[in-house]
């Protein structure tokens, strides 16, 4: 009987010991094995990484005046797990939320802990609709920090500035996709931070509970070259002249010659940078920079330059224009007027296509190449903005025999906006190619500069004698004898070449009747303040007035009118003449290799 | 153990006052460990609390501060004062020349007598 008690009370201990044995292997088996992956679990149900947001840089222009700034508003999340009173939330935050209490409810019966209701609810509202939850004891709808973007000055500048979208449709952070939002992105964006914290069962972070935490680094701000004064008059011109000329694009840019900076850039049709969804694709392009054009007879003070400079012609040499016709390669050229023997001056004061191709011919293929190419054309310039397209010039291998004689006067060429009044720019700042920049400086957000953009010389084109003498050869152009009168501003001395293209048919050929007309020029002509280009594409006025001297070079007027009124420029009553400077004051030998 | 008639004194247990003073006081000391415990983790979530509720209008008065700004940014941007300039809610006064005090030396009047920056309107015309 004891021998049976003693084996019971065996079996009772073994079978506990076994039990207690298995208990303690799965204890150490959670405990000690499985450490990590509970660890992680727990963390994950309890910790959130919450992203703390770095506010987007600012943007001004050159006076500091705000361009781009940002909004706080509140992004509406749903964590379907807290909600605690469906019908009563819904009730409650439909209308803060702008949304129908039935599809809001619906949406409130969500299982999902993260789910976006509004990414941008007004900061006041969210206030709001928070304290009155609270006061209702109702949860599961949760505000987070966020801001959206705005442009105080709505459609101006907006090819400049450009805008923000998201990365891609699932991705809530949104990046710059144009103009300087997007060139300058990695300066704007800054370092968004995190915290990592634990919520209670109610979804009200535990304070005491706080883990690792990192500040959000805030972008800096962006300053332009841009003057909002020069913009504004730069752009009521535009606006005018598209809506009294009806082209299909307008585009105008005004540029410190001496620096490269962009003074002011605008183009129509253009869009409304706060109401970005309305906005067309042929609206958003920054054609300045984007589209190429047949530039016509402002494309003449690279091959008068180039010849002066290579000594192929001098200021005295005369060259027979063929009274208008010229037969070269089996094709006419004309001119817009006979005109006998010439000289550089008049060639560019008349605008003669046929003084220009002959020195061009005289020059030669490769000389005249070199010379397209050191003006800037078929390469980038450089601005800080995106883009940006080289233009279209050939080699002389690819030249067909009318080459030659088409590019001086603007054909067989295509080159942006931007390059013509670069290049015209070279003349005015006495035959020094400027890098065109945007960009004034980078500010951190107490104001402190972090860097400054300096002007840079690409190089030097021609010598500042053969920039003075064709200098004084375009402000003859806006003279009563020169093709451009009408660009004349009382008061100053205007230097400037209109011109006048056919537009290329995208099918090939040229379209009929449809032209490309512009002026670029500058003022003061004495010591140049501002290079100034206006190009008008396909205005839909009869052919027989479309010309760049009586469609383009009116605006430039206007606008320089108003310039030199804002930037209070001097005006001499009896404008003096331009003194000549020495055409051999330079060596350029080093150069020209 | 039986009790014989000469030996009936009740058995009496001792009660050691010092050591259950010493356990009394052990156990005090514990429990108001204990309640100090809770005290300050009570405290630490009422401070938390009051973190959160500072930080939170903290963040609110800087969001209301931004939408100020960017407000006044709107309001008095150049679109807006032009805007206002031709709903004639604002008009722009011309300064006399005499109240302008000028940093570059004046050009010399023309023969008119008339000293004119520019003046285009012919081509507008």
């Amino acid at each position: 009987m004891r021998e049976k008690a003693r084996i019971r009370a065996a079996i009772v201990c073994v079978l506990m010991a076994s039990i207690f044995t298995g208990y303690s292997a799965r204890l150490i088996y959670l405990q000690v094995s499985k450490h990590e992956e509970y660890t992680a679990l727990a963390a994950q149900k309890h910790s959130i990484r919450l992203a703390v947001p770095a506010r987007r840089g600012l943007i001004f222009d050159r006076n500091g005046e705000i361009l781009a700034t940002n909004i706080p508003v509140r992004k509406v999340v749903i964590d379907g797990s807290h909600v605690n009173n469906p019908d009563a939330l819904a009730s409650l935050a439909a209308s803060s939320l702008d949304l129908p209490e039935s599809a809001l409810r619906q949406e409130l019966k969500t299982s999902s802990k993260y789910k976006v209701l509004r990414p941008d609810l007004a900061e006041d509202k969210a206030i709001a609709l928070q304290k009155a939850m609270e006061e209702k004891s109702l949860r599961g709808i949760y505000f987070h920090q966020n801001t959206t973007r705005t442009y105080p000055n709505g459609p101006m500048l907006s090819h400049v500035l450009g805008f923000l979208s998201r990365k891609d449709p699932d991705d809530e952070h949104v990046v710059g996709v144009d103009g300087v939002e997007r060139s300058m992105e990695e300066t704007l964006c800054g370092e968004e931070g995190f915290r990592h914290i634990e919520r209670d069962r109610t979804g009200r972070e535990i304070v005491i509970y706080r883990g690792q935490e990192q500040a959000a680094r805030n972008g800096q701000n962006v300053q332009l070259t841009i003057d909002m004064g020069l913009q504004a008059i730069l752009e009521a011109e535009m606006e005018s002249a598209f809506k009294e000329l009806k082209p299909e694009n307008a585009i105008g840019l005004i540029i410190q010659p001496k620096t490269g900076e962009i003074l002011a850039l605008a183009n129509r049709p253009t869009f409304d940078l706060n109401l970005i969804n309305a906005a067309k694709p042929e609206q958003m392009k920054n054609r300045a920079i984007l589209d190429m054009v047949e530039p016509g007879s402002t494309f003449k003070i690279v091959v008068a330059s180039a010849a002066l400079n290579e000594r192929t012609v001098t200021e005295k040499s005369l060259i027979y224009c063929e009274n208008g016709s010229f037969s070269y390669g089996g094709r006419i050229l004309r001119d817009h007027h006979g005109y006998g023997q010439m000289n550089v001056h008049d060639i560019l004061m008349k605008s003669s296509n046929i003084g220009s191709a002959k020195m061009a011919l005289m020059m030669g293929d490769e000389k005249f190449y070199e010379y397209v190419r050191r003006f800037g054309f078929g390469e980038r310039s450089g601005v800080q903005l995106p883009g940006e397209i080289p233009g279209l010039v050939h080699p002389p291998a690819r030249w067909d025999k009318l080459t030659i004689t088409r590019m001086p006067m603007g054909h067989s060429v295509a080159v942006t906006p931007l390059q013509m009044a670069m290049a015209m720019a070279v003349v005015a700042n006495g035959g020094k190619l400027m890098r065109p920049h945007i960009i004034q400086s980078i500010k951190d957000a107490d104001g402190n500069v972090v860097r400054q953009s300096e002007p840079e010389v690409v190089r030097e084109v021609v010598p500042p004698g053969v920039a003075g003498f064709v200098n004084r050869a375009l402000t003859e152009v806006v003279s009563a004898h020169g093709t451009a009168a009408l660009a004349s501003v009382a008061g100053f001395t205007v230097a400037g070449k209109t011109g006048t293209a056919q537009k290329v048919n995208p099918k090939g050929g040229y379209s009929e009747g449809k032209y490309v007309v512009s002026f670029v020029g500058y003022m003061p002509a004495e010591d140049p303040e501002f290079v100034c280009l206006i190009l008008i594409d396909d205005a839909k006025i009869s052919p027989s007035l479309n010309y760049g001297g009586l469609v383009a070079a009116p605006i430039f007027s206007r606008v320089a009118e108003k310039a030199a009124r804002y930037l209070d420029l001097t005006p001499a009553p009896r404008a003096g003449p331009i003194l000549p400077i020495a055409m051999r004051d330079t060596d350029t030998t080093e150069f020209r290799q | 153990m039986t009790l014989t008639a000469g030996h009936r004194s009740p058995h009496v247990n001792p009660i050691h006052l010092a050591s259950l003073a010493r356990w009394l006081l052990l156990a005090f000391a514990f429990s108001a460990c204990g309640l100090l415990f809770v005290f300050v983790k009570n405290q630490q979530h009422s401070l938390g609390e009051q973190t959160r509720q500072v930080e939170r209008q903290i963040r609110e008065v800087r969001a209301h501060n931004e939408v100020l700004l960017a407000r006044i940014s709107t309001l008095s941007s150049r679109a807006e004062l032009q805007r206002k300039l031709d709903q004639k809610f604002i008009a722009l006064q011309p300064i006399h020349d005499t109240s302008i005090a000028r940093l570059v030396p004046p050009a010399q009047a023309g023969n008119d007598g008339v000293l004119r920056t520019a003046a285009n309107e012919r081509v507008r015309r």
